[in-house]
């Protein structure tokens, strides 16, 4: 077990090597330091302060190890700062780049872990309750409604429960955040149903597939023969087995919840790190994206890490090689 | 959400509802907050900078206006705008030297004082604030001079004695001597020796002698970029460890202080206790009291009651600016009554305003409408070095814009896409500025098609096509605006050329592709936009002189437009007072600019501002002025109207419930039934 | 590949050859039992399903074939040089101001008469453009984004696909290396880190999902590969000498192109989604479904309401992707032996 771990973090570890020099080769092969520096600065900035402001934020220096800059360029920095979590700071602002992703992971964190932990909650019930009256009409609706559901744009439920729930019904906040306990639930109601009504429809048809496939196995047959009630063999056996592969399934998201929502939290205004994200897109803030994409890739490698020792974990028959 | 997914989720989704419906509001603030006088209001873009030598974006003029005292600055209600003095005790008066240049003097209020900070403690232990003195306002406009500081705003103050060659000494230490780029701001200036028309005659007397006549200087003091600012903040705010930036942390002097930002999120303004005007309310600065005259509108509109004409200011104790992105949902909250002030977005126009008039629904909720036409223009613009649509093809190219400056129809691009506001301009010069003439109409900015394709005949260009090609003349259209709003606004001008045969691409690229363009001269026709640094013809113009082209020297013209006699003209009507003959040159001015069209003038924007009825004491400037210190608020009013606008329909709730309990309820019975 | 599909003979072309390609198909799916009846009970279970995908591609198709000249433009005279399709020539000359409701007489603001009175089945935009015409044509944008981005990346993550798993060694070390640190980036990072990195356009937003895409593709398509290269009858032919480009060709490609069909269609409703996503935060496709939505997405606020654009926009996304996704049910149904997915 212990040298399995060991070889899968390494392997982790190139692949962090290999996003990494992905990512130079999009942000400083394709992009040029003279365009980031206007789009800081301004246009009616003179030469000499976009040569100032590019010394400023070091990207004066040449892109590759060469004789008389062997440290001092833009590839060794560029490794030396996403490895030290010293992002620099922004191209936009100026601001340094790891507060403000501090900064964004709280409040996105407090709009994905209700979302996906309900969200998961609420479809395993609603699956569980479909497959218990399966073949039923109730069981035919609620697949078509699954479909019909899956098949909205994510845009389509931002629109309509602005419109719904924010305007007409004002239960909640139509958007906005609050850094106090006190208000941010109000905040986040609105978001967080937008979030489980959207992926409502795929979630609750996978589930219930699982467990569709688990109630037609033989031991559930046994135990249902030896008298064992509807409910029990639904609580006892299938939701037990079936949540193993669900489990398993969703730990390599779990590290990527604080990548917040980029949709959610642009359309709510939630200043967490999609936001961040956003900014950075319409800012051409070359800097702060790049430390996004590379964290997010980093929780992602964490979280298939993760998903590979809970699968050896939750089934023994699976052999470390 | 749509209803099919609400109903897949049944039983839990509505226990979910529930549950939230008990503790259900759409009270986006903590309910501690309702009866203070505190103000809502919200922005778009985070500020990039609150250094007041650098900012320069309007989210950043919200906050460094506020916190910023300046020397000089304008009458609240009096139009044309006209200056007050407000740190100094009075405007200085220009006085001419014999070698052609100007001196002003200015005498600061003694014993002003900084807000409390820690970084005084560099000055001597313990202290927390001191008093604001000439050095400090020098000290700012060194800065302004300083490379490292990329101030945008340079280029007025060059005309100070010794500003270049200021700014060149430190460039040069900086690069002979690696050490010097470390040294304190203070530390490097002294090094860099003087500026010669910034002197420091006493504590409370700075001296600015001018080259030569430029009388919008005075305007400049007006604005944040010359407000006094303390060495010690510069020295302390430096980034490094636990000490944000400057572009963070303003150390300033105003009515108000920044209490908390988060430029992501919000931004908080509360009373500075050491501003002059609370600490001596005895000196009746007329920048520190509500105002007794004004405009004959002012007084219909009540904004000369007695209950605020020599009211000490500022009035409201705190500001809350909220960062809302979208503008709808912006909109709603301040239909909501959480916002105190909005503007009229485009999709809720018809709704709110009827006639020109605030529409009788809107008018019933107390709402009030305050129009005001903004010192700004936006065009089209060409780019005089091209080969086609430029000045190199003499004759041909000029009917060939006048020709596109006839197609465009700016009443309709009104009324499609900003609900009929907006002045049609006729020049650059909007309303309000010397030198704009209400009876002036541009021969070119009317719609006539007949005659723009009879000039494009005489152009050599009939029905728009190119006899080179046997194709319709295919211009480009370079624009960085890709966003869903944007894009049927340009296609809007395509389909206006289409009509004369001439085929516009709409080449949309990112911003850096687009600045890279306009260096290189790569682009042919644009869309800009620009609104007035001060009230001054002089500060539209300069758009269109030579020394400004973007090609030769970076400047703000875009257009390239290079033209000896406007470029005459503008140097005589630069240093003139408001005068028949500076009126008459302009017209002069604006006459090359009607014949050679480096523009199509598009409108001067219109602001319409809705207020709710618990704001008092508002009137908008069409100048990015700060006015937040003379408002008030009436918080008893607007805790009413926020309860009676918010009561939540929860009975859709229910409905849902029960509709989902009867379709399910058959089903369960008939299952349970059948197993039995 | 945008860039190219604006120019109307390239255009043509392409829809040639894969009119072509599809009726190759077709013969083949005819000729060979297996896929006869696979498609036969795919057809059985979703015969509406798979007409209105039928639709949506012959709609794309109307919009590809595009030539110049001839027909009336409506006195634009312009567009007389440019190429126009069968769509364009269809509604051609139906333009109003701005606004109007569907079916409308007269114009949604100011009650001035249409040009068109009654003709517009959903009203017209701010442009005055017909709303049905703009989403008709959002169907061949959805189709080149869920589609043709698919058919260009699945060749070439076959070809490494089926070379890594089936040499393995240190080509699969390193198509899987490549496989690894792609998918390591989280899906709307990569897409957003290609497209900035690319410009904002239609090319890039094409390419990036074709590189998203064709990680998944290819990790089946290795998987596959690495599975059937043990087979019994694959190591006999290796036995015999069978040369391993012959063994590639006849028994690795045919056995895994049922899973490649319905990652296919599993991909294209993703593949649509993701586009509008990107088009909500300004980098997405011009002309997509997406883009409309974000365009009207503020017109909701509008009093009267203006719903005919998003009803238009979210409808055609709506239709083609519940089509899509009933197809894909029946798909991986029939083509699939086990019944858990792992690809979801």
């Amino acid at each position: 077990m212990l040298a399995y771990l060991v070889r899968r973090a390494a392997y982790g570890v190139l692949v962090v090597f290999g996003v990494l020099m992905l990512l130079f080769a999009l942000f400083f092969g394709v992009t040029k330091p003279d365009d980031i520096a206007r789009r800081a600065i301004g246009e009616k900035a003179m030469p000499s302060v976009i040569a100032q402001w590019k010394k400023n934020h070091g990207y004066d220096r040449p892109l590759w190890p060469g004789a008389g800059h062997l440290t001092d360029n833009l590839l060794v920095d560029h490794f030396r700062k996403m490895l030290t979590f010293d992002f620099g700071r922004s191209d936009a602002d100026d601001t340094p780049i790891i507060n403000r992703i501090k900064d964004g992971a709280g409040p996105s964190l407090s709009l994905t872990l209700p979302e996906f932990t309900c969200g998961i909650g609420l479809g395993l019930i609603i699956a569980l309750f479909l497959a218990f009256f399966r073949e039923t009409y109730i069981d035919r609706a609620g697949l078509v409604l699954g479909v019909l559901g899956m098949s909205v744009s994510v845009l389509l439920y931002i629109i309509g429960g602005q419109f719904l729930i924010g305007k007409l019904l004002r239960w909640f906040p139509i958007s906005g955040f609050d850094s106090s306990w006190l208000v941010r639930p109000r905040f986040l109601m609105l978001p967080v149903i937008v979030g489980i009504a959207a992926y409502l429809g795929s979630d609750t048809r996978f589930y219930r597939t699982l467990f569709v496939e688990e109630i037609h196995r033989d031991y559930v047959r046994t135990a249902r023969a030896k008298g064992a009630g509807e409910i029990r063999v639904m609580a006892r056996h299938v939701l037990r087995n079936a949540l193993i592969p669900i489990l398993t399934g969703i730990v390599i998201s779990v590290p990527t919840l604080f990548m917040g929502s980029l949709l959610l939290e642009n359309a709510f205004g939630i200043p967490g790190l999609g936001s961040l994200t956003v900014d950075a897109i319409t800012g051409n803030d070359f800097a702060t994206l790049r430390a996004i994409v590379f964290i997010g890739s980093l929780l992602l490698v964490g979280g298939q890490i993760l998903t590979d020792i809970t699968y050896t974990l939750a089934d023994p028959r699976i052999r470390l090689e | 959400m749509t209803w099919p997914s609400f109903v897949a989720g049944r039983p839990t989704s509505c226990l979910f509802a529930l549950l939230a419906l008990a503790a259900c509001t759409n009270n986006p603030y903590p309910d501690t907050d309702d009866g203070r006088k505190v103000l809502y209001t919200s922005f778009n873009e985070a500020p990039k900078s609150l250094d007041p030598a650098v900012a320069y974006d309007t989210t950043a003029h919200e906050i460094t206006g506020q916190v910023h005292d300046t020397l000089l600055e304008y009458h609240y209600l009096k139009r044309p705008y006209q200056l007050i003095p407000g740190l100094a005790s009075e405007i200085p008066k220009g006085q001419p030297l014999s070698d052609g240049g100007v001196v002003y003097d200015f005498a600061l209020r003694p014993g002003a004082l900084f807000q409390d900070d820690p970084c005084f403690e560099l000055g001597a232990p313990g202290r927390k604030t001191r008093v604001i003195e000439a050095s400090d306002v020098a000290f700012e406009l060194y800065r302004i001079a300083d490379p490292r500081v990329n101030s945008p705003v340079t280029e007025p103050f060059s005309n100070l004695a010794g500003f270049a060659e200021f700014s060149e000494r430190l460039a040069k230490l900086a690069k002979s001597d690696p050490a010097f780029a470390k040294l304190p701001a203070r530390e490097r200036y002294t090094r860099g020796g003087d500026i010669a028309g910034i002197r420091v005659v006493d504590p409370t007397h700075l001296r600015i002698t001018l080259q030569t006549p430029y009388p919008q200087i005075l305007y400049w003091f007006t604005m944040p970029f010359t407000t006094p600012v303390p060495w010690e903040a510069v020295e302390y705010y430096n980034g490094k460890g636990d000490h944000p930036p400057l572009a963070d942390h303003p150390v300033a002097s105003g009515p108000y202080l920044l209490a908390e930002y988060r430029k992501q999120s919000r931004m908080v303004l509360a009373k500075n206790p050491n501003w002059y005007g609370i600490r001596h309310p005895d000196w009746h600065a007329p920048g520190a009291t509500y105002p007794s005259d004004g405009e004959a509108e002012d007084q219909s509109a009540g904004r000369l009651t007695s209950e605020s004409v020599g009211q000490p200011l500022p009035r409201i104790e705190r500001v809350e600016f909220r960062r809302e992105k979208e503008s709808i949902p912006a909109f709603t909250k301040f239909l909501q009554g959480y916002y105190d002030s909005s503007g009229i977005i485009r999709e809720s126009f018809d709704k709110v305003v009827r006639e020109d008039r605030l529409s009788p629904e809107m008018a019933a909720l107390g709402l009030r409408l305050d129009k005001s036409v903004l010192a700004g223009v936006f065009y089209l613009g060409f780019n005089m070095d091209d080969r086609v649509v430029g000045s190199k093809a003499g004759a041909r190219s000029r009917k060939l814009r006048q020709a596109m400056s006839l197609a465009v129809d700016m009443k309709e691009y009104s009324r499609l896409f900003m609900n009929g506001r907006g002045v049609p301009a006729q020049s650059p010069l909007p309303p309000g500025i010397f030198g704009y003439d209400p009876a002036y109409k541009n021969p070119y900015r009317v719609v006539d098609i007949a005659r723009g394709q009879a000039l494009l005949v005489e152009a050599g260009y009939p029905r728009g096509i190119d006899p080179t090609t046997g194709q319709p003349l295919h211009l480009t259209f370079d624009t960085y605006d890709t966003s869903a709003e944007g894009r049927p606004r340009l296609q809007f001008f395509i389909n206006a050329w289409r009509q004369l045969g001439i085929d516009v691409e709409l080449a949309g690229t990112t911003y850096n592709k687009f600045q890279e363009k306009v260096r290189d001269g790569a682009y042919q026709i644009f869309l800009w936009g620009w609104y007035g640094d001060y009230p001054d013809a002089e500060n539209f113009m300069f758009l269109l002189s030579s020394d400004m082209a973007a090609s030769k020297n970076h400047g703000p013209n875009t257009a390239n437009f290079s033209n000896p006699e406007f470029d005459r003209l503008f140097s005589m009507m630069r240093t003139r007072e408001n005068d028949n003959e500076r009126f008459a040159i302009i017209q002069r001015m604006i006459g090359v600019l009607e014949q050679e069209r480096p523009w199509i003038e598009l409108y001067h924007p219109e602001n319409y501002a809705l207020f709710h009825a618990w704001i008092k004491d508002v009137k908008t400037a069409g100048l990015s002025v700060p006015t937040l210190k003379y408002q008030d608020i009436d918080p008893t009013l607007r805790r009413e109207k926020r309860l009676a606008w918010n009561r939540p329909l929860v009975w859709p709730a229910y409905a849902l419930l029960a509709l989902a309990a009867l379709v399910i309820a058959p089903g369960v019975l008939t299952f349970f039934k059948e197993r039995q | 590949m945008a860039a190219l599909l604006s120019s109307h003979i390239t255009a043509n072309a392409v829809v040639g050859l894969l009119l072509l390609g599809a009726l190759w198909v077709a013969r083949f799916v005819r000729r060979n039992r297996l896929w006869r009846d696979a498609f036969t009970q795919i057809a059985r279970r979703r015969p509406l399903a798979l007409a209105v995908c039928a639709l949506y591609v012959s709609l794309g198709l109307i919009d590809s074939v595009a030539w110049i000249g001839g027909g009336d433009t409506g006195g634009d005279a312009v567009a007389s040089h440019q190429p126009r399709s069968l769509l364009d020539r269809a509604f051609g000359t139906s333009r109003e101001r701005s606004y109007s409701a569907p079916l409308a007489r007269a114009e949604f603001y100011g009650q001035r008469p249409l040009a068109h009175p009654g003709k517009h089945l959903l009203g017209t935009d701010v442009l005055g453009r017909d709303v049905l015409f703009v989403t008709l044509k959002g169907a061949r944008i959805a189709l080149l984004i869920g589609g043709l981005t698919s058919l260009i990346s699945i060749p070439l993550a076959l070809f490494f696909g089926v070379l890594a798993g089936y040499f393995g060694k240190w080509l699969d070390d390193a198509i899987f290396f490549l496989m690894s640190v792609l998918a390591s980036v989280p899906g709307i990072l990569l897409l957003i880190a290609l497209i900035m990195a690319l410009g904002k356009s239609t090319l890039s937003v094409c390419l990036a999902l074709g590189v998203t895409g064709w990680v998944g593709f290819c990790r089946i398509a290795r998987g596959e590969a690495m599975k059937l290269r043990e087979l019994d009858y694959v190591h006999a032919a290796r036995a015999l000498g069978v040369p391993e480009v012959r063994i590639i060709l006849r028994h690795i490609l045919p056995n895994l192109i049922h899973l490649i069909v319905i990652t296919f269609v599993l991909t294209f409703s993703s593949q649509v989604l993701s586009e509008a996503v990107l088009s909500w935060i300004n980098i997405g496709v011009d002309g997509s479904w997406g883009q409309m939505i974000a365009q009207a997405k503020d017109e909701l606020a509008r009093d009267p309401i203006v719903w005919w654009n998003i009803a238009g926009a979210g409808g055609g996304l709506f239709g083609l992707l519940l089509a899509i996704n009933m197809v894909g049910d029946a798909v991986r149904d029939v083509l699939d032996p086990r019944t858990s997915k792992e690809n979801l």
